[in-house]
């Protein structure tokens, strides 16, 4: 009974930061105009099986895409044309990486890991709405996790049975 | 359990929201369930002693319940938790059928997750489907009496027209009989319509004045066997009032050969396929019996009364009436093979059941029907008065025996056949669930209770194909404490199937689809379906 009721505080406990269960970002939020450093928290597989490839989507309006590479794991950077050319310290920059993927690893379902990306946060993403990065687990024999789903208008991330990680935009730091 | 922690929702919370501010690291993991014993979908021989649900992760179970094949749910007190395993010792009372080990637990993460894990004792619940609605039994009994008096009107009244032009002139007291139960089919064919539009529409007798019953009645496929049996009893009364022969013969035949028509437009014989077989059939079936039974009451006046034109009408019967009964046995093998389907069915269902009935009537029928033939024919044919005396007595048993059959028959308007059984229990629910980026077209087969094929057609929101890399079906139904569900699709023949789902329960069932369009687009298609017993 005692155990239960535990659980039960814990859910009502946990329950509002829900995107701790699953695939994260550490720092949560980020002013707008500025580099971040997007910490990819895994914790575990997918039901059971290690984690070979993680692959994160870059999402509009974020450039100077740079993933810090990770012993065991090869890295790809699938480039693309972005919807508009966006201001990067004055440089207009309207292509880049799109997507980054991690591969050929080896995470078991028991183990954390983190992937980590370097980033710039274009002025033209807007200050109090949350940003997401989607990202997907891929496992053997075709399993996978997939941490994609956006909350739309309305929702909120605990509503979302695979929410992507975000982090909270900030307003621009001024003075720089 | 979850109402009792309810109970204490206020004292929860603050705790709760203590723990919290104290929190600094968060766990991080979410529990799924790794495996199930019996395992998800599986059909045991024997109820199973012990459950279990293993999953991911150490979980403690908030919500823990069997909901069994006739809907209604058993908590599951009695479990134990190993590792990341919970044992459950399963109720003694579990019959054949289809359960749903349905849970709800929290993980270390604290994030609740839900599930459902289906297992057969026997083989999958399948409910027989309720094709007799609630029936109003006095609008059903007129229905019946009515009937009776059609097939009366019919086979008697315009058969027996038919045997007074063709076999026996028509004389005294049996012609007027024959006018009187034409008289009695135009009454009954007529009331049958109006009580045909009552039981279509659930109104209570008393409604056969309004114009709704009869507009109705008139609108169904019986309204035009109605229409042309009428006007072929109406034809058979002239039919039988005029003078010249060869007139009379020929309204005679045409009123006949209507009559029966009238027959094959209707009903459940009629509608089933191959219609090619089955129109002919339920038509020759009513032709030779109003050929057979139509000859019995004037054989009957012509034995007793008039000594030479009754041996004459035996022996044109006598050469006759095999040919009709063979055609009529033929045609009524073929109805009650293609109706029945399978012999099991002359067991279980109504239909077989009023079928069986039938048979046993006919086979004393014919029985009393031999002995008519080898017994007195010949002796009354040869001038044997007594033999003509006691073969009219018989023949008077036959026309019994024939009311009786007739009788049997009309409740045949009650019970649906075991082939339309088949086809009301095989019906599909469909569903077309739109949203912004995706659509499907979703088919349940059967639309009931018990193991289902679902099947989904996913396109464009604009109609044009798509294929998305992976389908899952995702069923739950909150009414009855199911939690989600969830069965992957294959692609086959351009529609994502899943085979072997059971819906254990009846009632609103939600549907999710989540179509994953690429590798980073999911979207989830959501509704609501009726699942019937």
């Amino acid at each position: 009974m005692l155990k239960r009721t535990l659980a039960t505080v814990a859910a009502l406990a946990l329950g509002s930061s829900a995107a701790l269960a699953h695939v994260s970002l550490q720092l949560k939020e980020a002013p707008v105009g500025s580099t971040y450093r997007a910490i990819f928290q895994v914790p575990h597989g997918c039901e059971g099986k290690p984690t070979n490839v993680v692959r994160v989507q870059i999402p509009e309006g974020v450039i100077a895409v740079k993933p810090q590479p990770k012993a065991g794991w090869a890295l790809e950077k699938v480039k693309g044309a972005y919807t508009k050319s966006y201001d990067y310290y004055g440089t207009p920059t309207s292509e880049g990486v799109k997507e980054i993927v991690w591969s050929g690893g080896n995470l078991g379902d028991d183990e954390y890991d983190e992937f980590v990306l370097r980033v710039y946060l274009t002025k033209d993403l807007k200050a109090g709405e949350t940003l997401h990065f989607p990202v997907v687990q891929e496992c053997p024999d075709g399993a996978a996790e997939r941490w994609i789903e956006i909350p739309a208008a309305g929702q909120s991330e605990d509503d979302l049975e695979l929410p992507a990680p975000g982090v909270k935009l900030l307003d621009a730091v001024s003075g720089h | 359990m979850r109402n009792h922690h309810l109970g204490r929702f206020g004292l929860l919370a603050l705790i709760a929201g203590l723990i919290w501010s104290c929190l600094t690291i968060a766990a991080l993991a979410h529990a799924s369930l790794t495996s199930a014993t019996p395992s998800d979908g599986a059909v045991v021989a024997t109820p199973p002693a012990m459950l279990s649900l293993s999953f991911s992760e150490p979980v403690s179970p908030l919500v823990l319940k069997l909901v069994r094949p006739d809907g209604t749910t058993t908590n599951l007190e009695r479990f134990a938790l190993r590792d990341k395993t919970l044992e459950i010792t399963s109720p003694d009372d579990l019959g054949n059928g289809t359960y749903v080990m349905t849970w709800r637990v929290v993980s270390e993460d604290g994030h609740p997750v839900g599930g459902s894990s289906i297992f057969s004792i026997g083989a999958p619940s399948a409910s027989q489907p309720a094709a007799m609605e609630s029936a109003d039994w006095l609008v059903r009994s007129a229905l019946w009496i009515s009937r009776i008096g059609l097939y009366a009107g019919l086979f008697l009244g315009i058969g027996g027209t038919f045997t007074l032009r063709w076999l026996i002139s028509p004389t005294g007291s049996v012609r007027h009989a024959t006018f009187a139960l034409i008289a009695i089919g135009i009454i009954a064919t007529l009331a049958s319509a109006g009580l045909q539009g009552l039981d279509a529409l659930g109104l209570p007798l008393r409604e056969l004045v309004t114009r709704a019953a009869w507009a109705t009645g008139f609108e169904t496929s019986f309204g035009r066997t109605v229409l042309l049996l009428i006007g072929a009893f109406f034809l058979s009364v002239v039919a039988l009032w005029v003078q010249g022969p060869a007139m009379g013969r020929t309204l005679a035949a045409i009123a006949l050969i209507a009559g029966a028509a009238a027959l094959a437009l209707s009903g459940h014989a009629s509608a089933a396929a191959p219609q090619l077989l089955m129109r002919p059939a339920v038509f020759l079936h009513s032709l030779t019996i109003a050929i057979w039974a139509g000859a019995l009451l004037p054989l009957i006046h012509a034995l007793r009364h008039h000594v030479e034109a009754g041996r004459a009408a035996l022996a044109r019967f006598a050469r006759l009436i095999p040919v009709a009964v063979g055609i009529l046995v033929i045609a009524g093998i073929v109805l009650a093979i293609v109706q029945v389907e399978r012999p099991a069915a002359l067991l279980d269902t109504a239909y077989g059941n009023v079928l069986l009935a039938k048979l046993g009537l006919i086979l004393v029928l014919f029985l009393v029907v031999s002995f008519n033939r080898w017994a007195l024919t010949k002796p009354a044919q040869a001038g044997d008065g007594k033999a003509r005396h006691r073969l009219a007595r018989v023949v008077v048993v036959e026309t019994i025996l024939v009311l009786a059959i007739l009788a049997v028959a009309s409740t045949w308007r009650f019970t649906p056949p075991p082939r339309a059984l088949a086809v009301i229990a095989a019906q599909p629910v469909s569903v077309h669930i739109h949203a912004e980026k995706a659509m499907a077209e979703v088919t349940i087969t059967p639309g009931r209770a018990g193991p289902v094929e679902v099947s989904a057609f996913v396109m464009a929101p604009d109609f044009s194909a798509m294929v998305p890399k992976e389908v899952v079906f995702v069923f739950s139904n909150p009414q009855a404490g199911v939690e989600p569900m969830r069965r992957k699709a294959a692609l086959r023949d351009g529609a994502w199937r899943s085979e072997g789902v059971v819906l254990p329960l009846p009632g609103q069932w939600q549907l999710r689809v989540d179509v994953l369009i690429s590798d980073f687009d999911l979207v989830r298609l959501q509704d609501v379906v009726e699942i019937q017993p």
